[in-house]
């Protein structure tokens, strides 16, 4: 049975029927309960007497746990509270104080919390309508911020503004991540000397970050600690890269879904050999499918590319929605273009610079010429027959190449695109009937051309 | 007087049909730049005319299939213009400003026309750090070695002493009329202001001078009071210059603006570049890191610095009754800041109105509705005060 609407259905606003559900992986359940351990663990914290940094962009986690910091992670914290439907109250406290909403969704909604947490009295709570007991508010408040930001000035602007929430109080250490622009033509992806002058750049003032977090814990940093933590992070990176490569199977044993469930792992959660097995867990059981030959949907007539940041409210949802198209998606630029995707140059004895260049590529990071040509490159690997452009309304960072994506990939490999507006944490810019129609054009014109083909 | 304001206001109007010209008659090469902080000294140090790109008010075309909508109207019109070929009189475009659509617009015009030589030098944003100044510094010098090689010229220091002298008096002239205004010796519109700076982003620097010299002379300075029309600071609308038709809609319900901290306004001209520094390369980082305490600007990072105290005391300085902020949609550093603002005016009981700006068209009979009621609650606050007096 075809899952695709009919124009009928739409106009009726009709739901679209979802008759097939995604295949989920069983090792994601692992991932939810390391996820949920660390937000109850970093909920204790203060009680247990630890510090808390807060901090957004790039994964400063290895350089904190170092440290025996605790960290809230500002996207991670957004998501959560996305994931759970409780980001609405901090984004209504942010809308109440004149920001708006135009306004990067994950900042609004992190700061929010700094709002919720600033405003922690019984009073404060009636008369914000702030229950105590939500997810933002149990988020312990911050005794120290570190900004590092890559390409995005909002990021750089989201932490001076939560510094500005604590009323100043709370010490700040600003990293400033260059963008590798490529002036000369010897800049390339991760070579040529300005990619190593703003690799340096960043390796000096990550040295300076640790002497900040040494003046605030009184003790001298752990660098064997720090090489320990990589080597778990760096191994659970490369065991990630490998199990997505292996969806090059057919059909794919894991989508894009799957992996944006498995970003904690790469992105916040503590560096030690639970997320080391975790990867070694998925990565079994996606051989163990392809071994048997089952797909992450239960039927795969069209491969395709999620571009742009998640939209953290609807991956269950969306999931569903394009195994009822018979849809797998294969790839996405958020997943498999970020999060300690060159594991191989991080060096444990020294392993600040190989971070720094990791920190530097990511996939907001790099500029729009190396995006497309990345995303070519995996659109080949994966053969994949379509792309979905998600234009994260807030984040401009993530949704401004896609015109240009669009283009490049329908002149150098014929490939369509569906383009349509969404967000990572607030749903009000999500429009259903637009998604499916756009996605229903986009199947049609692979349909199409299939048929020219034969 | 009236043919020198004409000439501004020509050149404000139609900037690139300026350039084009002056380039024409003088067979020199024209550089472009991106707001906000761009040291424009270095380009002209080199012999070539720098040119600020501007916000053009056509509606957008065939940059619309390249950039979202959701993008701020600068951005979006930068790109519309490169996508409809209106600036391949640019012999390059150089930029250092680290906003996040800044660089997304910059990085589509790369790619909708390779041909393009667009250049960055990213200057550090965060203000305060150790080595702020060592990196600004490091950050020029690269710029003026990027520069004469792409321009096949050399840039000497004597060269860059004299634009940055240049400069400051371009800076000082316009800052005198500034001053004149606010203390009411003369009555330039909000509108004509905005020709005097706009003219100055797009014009030869010296001969803007001699413009603004002659203006000066021919003002005549009264010292009579005021007129009874509502004082008005206007703020913010970063890197592009609101519609005058605004400005002029504001001093036309009753109120007359006597400051501002616009980009295409005070805040250009805010801050010199110390001559007294012997290595010109660090007095022009000095002045870009100095300069946030002349005008706060919510792209840099300065924990030290808040725009919402700097603002209640600009708007007591030059004596007005009141704050219009003019907001460009979609503007993420002004939606950051303005709350702030808001609450800081609120506190101290100063009257205050924003207005949304948005390149497709503002609803100007909607925004006169708002002004004429803000002007006057202004005044029947002023009379209460009387009053009570
Ligand atoms: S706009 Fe996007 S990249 Fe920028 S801070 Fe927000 S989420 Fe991050
Ligand atoms: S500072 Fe504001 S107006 Fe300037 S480019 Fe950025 S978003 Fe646009």
């Amino acid at each position: 049975m075809s899952a695709i609407i009919t124009p009928e259905q739409r106009i009726l606003g009709a739901e679209p029927p979802i008759a097939k559900k995604a295949n989920r992986l069983q090792a994601t359940k692992l991932n939810n309960q390391m996820v949920n351990a660390y937000w109850e663990d970093l909920f204790r914290a203060k009680e247990e007497g630890r510090l808390v940094c807060w901090t957004e962009g790039i994964q400063l986690n290895p350089i904190l746990q170092a440290a025996d910091i605790a960290w809230c992670h500002g996207e991670a914290a957004a998501a959560l509270l996305a994931a759970r439907k409780e980001s609405a109250a901090p984004q209504a406290h942010m809308e109440t104080l004149g920001y708006d909403r135009e306004l990067c969704s994950y900042a609004r909604t992190h700061i929010g919390c700094g709002v919720m947490n600033q405003s922690s009295t019984v009073e404060a709570q009636t008369l914000l309508n702030v229950d105590a007991r939500t997810l933002g508010s149990r988020i312990p408040a911050p005794d120290m911020i570190i900004s590092a930001y890559p390409f995005c000035s909002t990021g750089q602007q989201w932490d001076n503004e939560l510094y500005r929430t604590f009323g100043k109080k709370v010490p700040i250490f600003n990293i400033s991540m260059d963008w590798v622009w490529g002036n000369k033509s010897s800049a390339k992806y991760m070579s040529g000397p300005e990619f190593r002058e703003k690799v340096a750049f960043l390796k000096k003032q990550l040295q300076d970050c640790v002497r900040f977090i040494e003046g605030i814990t009184g003790k001298p940093y752990d660098w064997d600690r720090l090489s320990e933590i990589m080597k778990y992070t760096k191994r659970a990176a490369e065991l990630r890269l490998e199990a997505m490569r292996l969806c090059k199977a057919r059909p794919s044993p894991a989508s894009f879904f799957e992996w944006t469930n498995s970003i904690a792992p790469v992105n916040f959660l503590p560096g030690g050999p639970e997320i080391v097995h975790y990867f070694e867990q998925k990565k079994a059981e996606i051989e163990s499918r392809i071994a048997q030959g089952i797909g992450s949907v239960p039927v795969e007539k069209y491969r395709l590319w999620w571009d742009g940041i998640m939209n953290w409210n609807k991956i269950g949802w969306l999931s569903d929605k394009f195994a009822g198209y018979d849809a797998c998606m294969v790839a996405g630029r958020y997943t498999h273009m970020g999060f300690w995707q060159e594991p191989q140059v991080i060096d444990l004895r020294d392993p600040l610079d190989g971070m720094a260049q990791n920190y530097i590529t990511c996939p907001i990071s790099i500029s729009a010429p190396q995006v497309i040509e990345k995303i070519i490159e995996h659109c080949e690997y994966y053969e994949i027959d379509g792309l979905i452009l998600h234009g994260a309304r807030t984040c401009r960072a993530f949704s401004y190449p896609q015109y240009m994506i669009a283009d490049a990939v329908g002149k150098r490999l014929g490939l369509p695109v569906a383009m349509f507006e969404g967000d990572m944490v607030d749903e009000t810019f999500y429009k259903d009937e637009v998604v499916s129609s756009r996605v229903e054009a986009m199947l049609e014109a692979i349909d199409a051309s299939r048929a020219r083909m034969r | 007087m009236n043919t020198v304001l004409d000439k501004f206001a020509q050149a404000a109007q139609r900037p690139y049909e300026h350039v084009k010209a002056w380039k024409q008659e003088r067979g020199v090469k024209a550089v472009g730049t991106l707001p906000m902080h761009f040291p424009a000294e270095i380009i002209h140090a080199t012999g070539a005319l720098p040119v600020i790109v501007q916000e053009m008010p056509d509606a957008i075309t065939s940059g619309g299939g390249a950039m979202y909508p959701f993008f701020c109207g600068y951005t979006r019109s930068i790109v519309d213009q490169v996508t409809e070929d209106q600036l391949g009189f640019l012999d390059a475009i150089m930029f250092t400003d680290h906003c996040v659509q800044l660089l997304s617009a910059a990085d589509v015009i790369r790619i909708s026309r390779p041909e393009t030589t667009i250049h960055f030098h990213q200057l550090i944003a965060s203000l305060r750090q150790p080595w702020s100044l060592e990196s600004s510094v490091k950050t020029l010098r690269e710029l003026v070695a990027d520069l004469e090689e792409v321009l096949g010229v050399v840039v000497t220091e004597e060269a860059l002493r004299h634009s940055i002298s240049v400069f400051n008096e371009n800076r000082r002239l316009i800052r005198d009329l500034y001053q004149m205004r606010r203390t009411g010796q003369i009555q330039l519109r909000a509108s004509q202001m905005q020709h005097i700076v706009k003219s100055s982003m797009v014009m030869d620097k010296e001969t803007h001078n001699a413009l603004l010299r002659e203006l000066i002379a021919s003002l005549k300075t009264s010292t009579a009071p005021r007129s009874d029309t509502v004082a008005i600071y206007v703020s913010g609308h970063l890197c592009h210059a609101p519609r005058p038709e605004i400005l002029d809609l504001i001093e036309e319900c009753g109120a007359t603006i006597v400051d501002d901290d616009l980009y295409t306004g005070y805040r250009y001209v805010s801050t010199d570049v110390d001559a007294g520094i012997g290595d010109p390369i660090v007095a022009l980082a000095t002045a870009y890191i100095r300069k946030n305490d002349n005008v706060p600007c919510p792209t840099r990072i300065d924990p030290e610095v808040d725009w919402e105290e700097w603002l209640l005391g600009a708007v007591d300085r030059c004596g007005a009754q009141g704050l219009v902020v003019l907001l460009v949609k979609f503007c993420e550093p002004h939606y950051f800041a303005y709350p702030r603002i808001k609450a800081a005016f609120e506190r101290n009981d100063v009257p205050h109105l924003m207005i949304e700006t948005e390149h497709d068209g503002v609803a100007m009979e909607n925004v006169r509705t708002k002004v004429e009621s803000f002007v006057e609650m202004i005044k029947v606050q002023r009379a209460a005060r009387a009053v009570a007096a």
